[in-house]
């Protein structure tokens, strides 16, 4: 008898289920470390800028927030947000915020923000099986989706509280490209209006976005050079690009940027040929051989060279945008460093070691190669692509470190079909044997059985028995024994086991850290919470005046206007490379120039992080260099690097550092007072922890500026900006000083009359008499 | 400070414009004469607390009930509480004098009338917060923190004082001057100041007193506490504190090497304070805006839990901090039921530091859904404020509120208030309801929608190949059931190999064959309806039963090997396993064949 219980499609989909809700479930606790370890916070740097963004969305509404300009960064220039973000995260969370609301379930956006990550995490892994499946089988659609939720190249952007655009960027992504799978495959206007919606998401979620719209026009020029032109792959490409092209130009920040810059020709050039090979195929159909031969050549040389002088023309004639800086860096590694410090300043902007792809990837990084040689040789039109998105994410992520994270969602995929292809091979043969002894040998079989109907036992093969069988034994695979079955097997098991423990330790010990809480371990094991950067924050939000500009390194932009609510002069949205020099040339000139500097930007504090004390090797003296340098871009004349080097040209603080050094503002504001300080009995004082030295200049004073405020630990420093009167105000000795007596008489009265006034003030050229003060 | 005192004057006019209906008129009797009266004057924290003896003796005809206590212009806007020592219930109120309006008076009811030439001991303590003015107001790390006490050397009593004496408890020895009023005596950290003898009404004399005063100056600007009942068993408190550092200013630079490593630097800034929550708190929670402050610690004490409370920075003079605190007591304390009639008994106020000053204070009271009938009873006038609803999980029609507010606190003010309200039981069943509604809601909703079709076009192509997989699995039942006939021939075989019962065998197989000639029918039926969808699956099933045949031939040849060769002993042994290993063998590869082709059906 059959019942929806026999019945192997709901069997079939019940472990689907299961599967896809399992790994959303281990992905998403797996992202928790962070949050049961310390709490429910925002993490680094630009989180702050999205979650502030986000609360100020949901506070004044989406068009106030299209139209906000926030004159609390980038003093005095101000920013326009709403033109210059993607706001799909902030759309994303503050549409939930409002559902959950209207339904009266009052959660607070932060956690909102916190949580929307890990739950993206699992929709990225449904759509990583959903495109899997299409490329090959369902069975690896499953590995793939349970590889992409714990694997640590994703968790490293997607973590509870790391609240940014990757977040759901790589979901928009994976989901894009399944729509695209779908649309090729079918051909169908509806698929691939839902990749254009789909890529909608995504232009307004990530500027990772590029990435799509270079990778589906390189899928189709690929396609059309194996001649495999297709009406479904024409239908699917111009109603994807013109729809995509609409739909992206409608957020702000990309606004013309699909029809004027470079990096969105390759689109527009692969429309232009998709069309022309359309043309060609019905010419073809209605010329004849000769002539199609000669009208083919024609077109052919014609619109090649109409296009490339096109775009030459455009360009030349500034219609088009030349590549942007960021996007030389992608091919020339060494570019950046010269042209552009500011990119190249940034650590998750480096090239790629070795050793952080088996970080991030584990045993997905030796057996994704396994998955695209089996994608080569079976090769079809939804195959080419992922070949390509393979090739091209592996050499991007090593160019980048962040681009890590578009490799990771292709390496899980082919992974998944290696893995798939491996237990095909190796655990369907189980099956074979048992099934093959219990068609001849009606009796031998009984324990090998599902509990099934014992009365056709002995005699007949049962139909539901068979239908198990029914794609096997394709290949001839009797020389593989039982036991180095069960080796590989157990093997490759172990491997996955190991797969996942690697996980977890990464997970817990390298990306769970919210980094604006530190914690160190005691010797006796108990925890110590450093929350130095709250504190210095809380202390700037409620002791200082609401309008009070606040000077630091930029990566601390965000986090002040985020947790301190005060005016910045440059943050983590680094548009302005010349302010930011400005600022680095402040931090690295002596006091009085640093000063003349500081009032000129109407900076009121001061904020400096400082690690010497408890050895945080992130501190700002680590990243001096790098303010050095920009400074130098800009102001080459004032500011330069070797005069930061000691004479053997190295950087140190020590008495050998060189004496620029140890006068600019940026070290005296990280070691004032600190050569009095002693941190334990057996090192000097002045004994700086992360750079072990005793520091060369100790005994100073600050003339331009007093300590405002020092946090418990010293790691961050806060200094207020004296105004000129109060250094500048000319003293009177005490014994010079005598009691101002009332002026009784007029000033006409004065000037007339003759004689002497007791206690005349003595006037000094260029100052106030002494007696008005 | 000047202006925040104009402001408090101001909202004191209002309030008391407000309430003028309640202050009645009250007149200064001629025949009390104070006796005798013992001030002692306790200023060693920040607040002022004085507290009075007064010996009442009435020399009139009449007896006396009542008598009337003024305060000092001085103190006017300063005084957060009067009343009898703790538990002595001595009943007070505002009153007017028509003599002199621009003062203000206490009438004060004894708790028995004064009978005439009799005296009698009356208690009363003196709250005053903001009394203490630091001079120097601005003060640098360093320095020590002075502050001046100004008072008056008398009572100002609206009635003759025979005779009185003051002590000041300061606190410290160390004093920068202090008015001299002879008698007068210093004796470690507190003054005598009298005995002064036959004091007429109203008389004023002005003491001062300047001396060092590090302890906390700390005070809650703004106090929100919010009281959320639930009657699953839980109340839910949550505090939201604005602190300011009231003392003398913090003068040019904090230094944190000096903080750190000299002891008397910063003596007046205030690291850390104690709270005190009730015994039974749990789920302590201490954070801000931007998240958990990490820096506290909780004692739970047999009578209390202790929190160990340290701002994010120590506050110096002139700095602010703002935190939330938060947690939750068992409702079995404070809420009582009978029927639908329930009573919450709860501080309007709770601690949250020692000699705590709390400027203005406002407590929410957040109801159970549904809740009706509001009543509130407070131990002290308060401002009760507009009620409104609260939306929190599963609401519809929002908790209702009571919001009261308070201004000028002390910690004398921490006593309970009463809120009576009904609540019908039945409404606890109202979420759990609401939940279910939902989630059957939206299981029929998926249900509905897995059963309709929306797709615009008909799959002709699809549909057919729906019919033909129904068809197939038709024909797979019924070979299924088929096979099922062939066991049991196959049993009957057997049975018959050993008890050689032809006859039994015969009216077994009966059954058994009619059966088998059913489900063939069955197919041949579903072939022939296939024919005109799928001619080449109709082929295959008509394979199928061919193969069938063979199969059936093969089972009637063993039936006729049994029964007429095997049975009456016409066949050797060794020719019968011959036959019938060649039988099975037959049998097997009809199988395989049939097999084969069931495979391709599906």
């Amino acid at each position: 008898m059959k019942t929806t219980v026999s019945n192997p499609s709901g069997w079939k989909s019940l472990i689907t289920f299961t599967v896809l809700l399992l790994a959303w479930l281990s992905g998403f606790s797996s992202r928790l470390f962070a949050v049961i370890r310390f709490e429910s916070i925002i993490h680094e740097f630009d989180p702050w800028f999205n979650y502030r963004a986000t609360a100020y969305m949901v506070q004044h509404g989406f068009y106030q927030f299209l139209n906000w300009f926030d004159e609390r960064a980038w003093y005095p220039l101000g920013r326009i947000v709403g033109g210059t973000v993607y706001p799909g995260l902030m759309i994303t969370s503050g549409g939930i915020h409002y559902v959950l609301h209207a339904l009266n379930i009052p959660v607070h956006i932060r956690d909102i923000c916190v949580f929307l990550a890990p739950v993206f995490s699992g929709l990225t892994a449904i759509s990583t099986y959903l495109l899997t499946k299409e490329l090959w089988s369902a069975g690896a659609g499953l590995f793939a989706a349970c590889f992409i939720a714990i694997v640590p190249g994703y968790i490293s952007r997607s973590v509870a509280g790391s609240y940014d655009n990757e977040g759901i960027a790589i979901f928009a992504l994976q989901y894009t490209y399944y729509l695209w799978v779908k649309s090729v495959k079918t051909g169908s206007i509806f698929w691939s209006c839902l990749t254009a919606l789909s890529y909608f998401y995504m232009v307004s979620a990530w500027g990772g976005y590029v990435f799509i719209i270079n990778l589906i026009p390189l899928h189709v020029f690929v396609l059309l050079l194996m001649g495999r032109y297709s009406n479904r792959l024409f239908t699917s490409y111009t109603t994807f690009y013109i729809l995509g092209l609409l739909f992206s130009m409608q957020i702000p920040f990309v606004g013309f940027q699909p029809i004027r810059t470079s990096e969105h020709m390759a689109a527009s050039g692969v429309f232009a040929l998709v069309l022309v090979v359309a043309v060609l195929k019905y010419m073809q159909s209605v010329l004849s051989k000769a002539e199609f031969k000669y009208f083919f050549t024609f077109a052919a040389v014609a619109a090649a060279a109409f296009v490339f002088l096109t775009v030459v023309i455009l360009t030349y004639l500034g219609f088009i945008a030349p590549w942007s800086g960021r996007f030389y860096s992608l091919w020339d590694t060494g570019y950046a460093k010269i042209h552009i410090p500011i990119i190249a300043s940034v650590s998750e902007h480096q090239p790629t070691t070795w050793f952080s792809f088996f970080f991030d990837l584990h045993i997905l990084v030796t057996t994704f190669p396994v998955g695209l040689w089996y994608c080569i040789k079976d090769i079809n039109d939804e195959r080419v692509f992922v070949v390509l998105y393979a090739i091209s994410a592996v050499y991007f992520a090593g160019v980048m470190v962040r681009l890590m994270l578009t490799l990771t969602p292709v390496v899980c995929m082919l992974a998944g079909v290696a893995f798939s292809r491996l237990f095909e091979l190796f655990l369907k043969e189980e099956d074979g044997p048992a099934a093959a002894a219990a068609a001849n040998a009606g009796d031998s079989d009984s324990d090998t059985e599902a509990s099934g109907d014992h009365k056709s036992r002995n005699m007949y093969d049962k139909a539901g028995k068979l239908r198990k069988m029914k794609h096997e034994q394709q290949r001839d695979n009797e020389g593989l024994g039982m036991n180095i079955r069960t080796i590989v097997i157990v093997a490759v098991m172990m491997m996955l086991m190991m797969f996942a423990v690697h996980c977890t330790w990464v997970t817990s010990n390298s990306y769970s850290s919210p980094s604006i809480v530190l914690a160190s371990y005691g010797q006796d094991g108990s925890r110590q919470i450093l929350d130095d950067f709250r504190e210095a924050y809380h202390w700037l939000s409620h002791n200082t005046d609401s309008d009070a500009r606040v000077m630091s390194w930029w990566d601390y932009g965000y986090q002040i206007a985020g947790m301190a609510n005060r005016t910045t002069l440059v943050d983590n949205n680094t548009w302005n490379n010349s302010h930011i020099a400005l600022v680095g040339k402040a931090m690295s000139s002596k006091e009085e120039d640093a000063y003349k500097i500081m009032v000129s930007l109407d900076v009121d504090y001061v904020l400096v992080i400082f690690g010497g004390v408890i050895g945080y090797s992130g501190d700002d003296i680590n990243k001096f260099l790098w303010m050095v340098r920009i400074a130098e871009g800009e102001h080459p004349k004032d500011i330069h690097e070797s005069d930061y080097f000691s004479e053997r040209g190295e950087f140190r603080v020590d008495a050998e550092g060189s004496q620029t050094l140890l006068n600019c503002l940026m070290y005296k504001l990280c070691y004032y007072r600190f050569g009095e300080l002693k941190l334990d009995y057996r090192s000097p004082a002045g004994f700086d922890r992360v750079r072990n030295v005793i520091i060369g200049n100790k005994n100073f004073d600050l003339k331009y500026l007093e300590e405002a405020y020092t946090t418990e630990h010293w790691l961050v420093r806060i200094y207020r900006v004296k105004k000129e009167s109060e250094f500048n105000r000319p003293r009177i000795p005490v014994a010079d000083r005598s009691v101002r007596i009332a002026d009784l008489t007029s000033k006409k009265a004065r000037q007339r009359k003759k004689g002497s006034i007791k206690s005349k003030p003595t006037v000094v050229k260029g100052r106030k008499p002494a007696a008005k003060l | 400070m000047k202006t925040r005192h104009l402001f408090q004057f101001l909202v004191l006019l209002i309030n008391l414009s407000a309430k003028v209906f309640a202050i009645s008129l009250e007149s200064i009797s001629a025949d009390v004469v104070l006796k005798n009266v013992d001030r002692s004057i306790d200023i060693s924290s920040q607040i002022a607390k004085i507290s009075h003896k007064i010996t009442l003796e009435n020399v009139g005809k009449k007896e006396v009930s009542s008598f009337l206590f003024a305060i000092d212009k001085l103190f006017e806007e300063k005084v957060a509480f009067l009343g009898g020592q703790p538990g002595s219930n001595l009943k007070v109120y505002r009153v007017k004098n028509q003599e002199h309006p621009d003062k203000q008076f206490w009438r004060i009811d004894l708790k028995e009338p004064l009978q005439q030439g009799k005296t009698t001991l009356v208690e009363i303590e003196l709250v005053l917060s903001n009394a203490l003015t630091a001079y120097p107001t601005k003060i640098t790390q360093k320095e020590k923190q002075l502050v001046r006490f100004s008072g008056n050397h008398y009572l100002y009593s609206p009635y003759q004082v025979s005779k009185q004496t003051t002590t000041v408890n300061i606190g410290t020895r160390n004093v920068e001057s202090y008015s001299k009023l002879s008698p007068v005596s210093q004796s470690d950290s507190v003054f005598n100041y009298g005995p002064y003898t036959q004091i007429s009404p109203f008389s004023e004399d002005r003491m001062s007193i300047h001396y060092e005063n590090n302890s906390p100056f700390l005070s809650v600007t703004s106090l929100v506490r919010t009281i959320e009942v639930s009657h699953w068993g839980n109340i839910a408190i949550e505090e939201t504190i604005d602190l300011l550092h009231t003392g003398a200013q913090l003068k040019g630079p904090f230094s944190r090497y000096e903080y750190q490593r000299e002891v008397q630097s910063g003596v007046s800034s205030v690291k850390a304070f104690k709270t005190i929550l009730p015994a039974a708190a749990s789920n302590v929670y201490y954070r801000d805006e931007i998240g958990n402050i990490s820096t506290s610690h909780m004692r739970i004490m047999s009578d209390s839990v202790e929190l160990d409370l340290r701002p994010r920075f120590p506050l110096f003079g002139g700095w602010k901090a703002h935190y939330i605190l938060g947690y939750n007591v068992p409702s079995y304390e404070y809420l009582y039921n009978s029927g639908d009639y329930y009573k919450l008994k709860m501080r309007i106020v709770d601690h949250v530091f020692d000699d705590m000053i709390i400027d203005e204070a406002v407590t929410k009271i957040i109801l159970p859904e549904g809740s009706d009938k509001i009543t509130l009873t407070t131990p002290y006038p308060i401002e009760r404020l507009p009620d409104s609803f609260h939306y929190t999980y599963l609401d519809t029609k929002g908790k209702p509120v009571v919001s009261i507010k308070l201004k000028n606190l002390v910690e004398h003010h921490i006593q309970d208030f009463e809120i009576n309200y009904v609540f019908p039981r039945l409404l606890m069943f109202q979420e759990p309801i609401l939940v279910a509604t939902a989630l059957y809601l939206l299981f029929l909703l998926v249900v509905v929608y897995v059963r309709l079709d929306f797709s615009i076009t008909k799959d002709e192509q699809k549909e057919n190949r729906m019919k033909i997989s129904v068809l197939c699995d038709k024909v797979l039942e019924y070979h299924d059931k088929r096979a099922v006939t062939y066991t049991a021939f196959e049993s009957c075989l057997a049975k018959l190999k050993q008890t050689k019962d032809v006859n039994s065998f015969m009216a077994a197989t009966k059954i058994v064959n009619q059966d088998y000639k059913n489900e063939c029918n069955h197919i041949n039926e579903l072939a022939l309806k296939m024919k005109s969808d799928a001619p080449e699956m109709a082929d295959k099933v008509m394979d199928l039963q061919k193969m069938d045949k063979c199969l059936r031939e093969v089972y009637t040849y063993q039936q006729s090997l049994y029964v007429d060769r095997m049975v009456p002993g016409k066949i050797s042994r060794g020719q019968f396993t011959d036959a019938e290993n060649n039988l099975n063998k037959r049998k097997e590869d009809s199988i395989d064949k049939i097999n084969a082709i069931i495979r391709s059906l599906h």
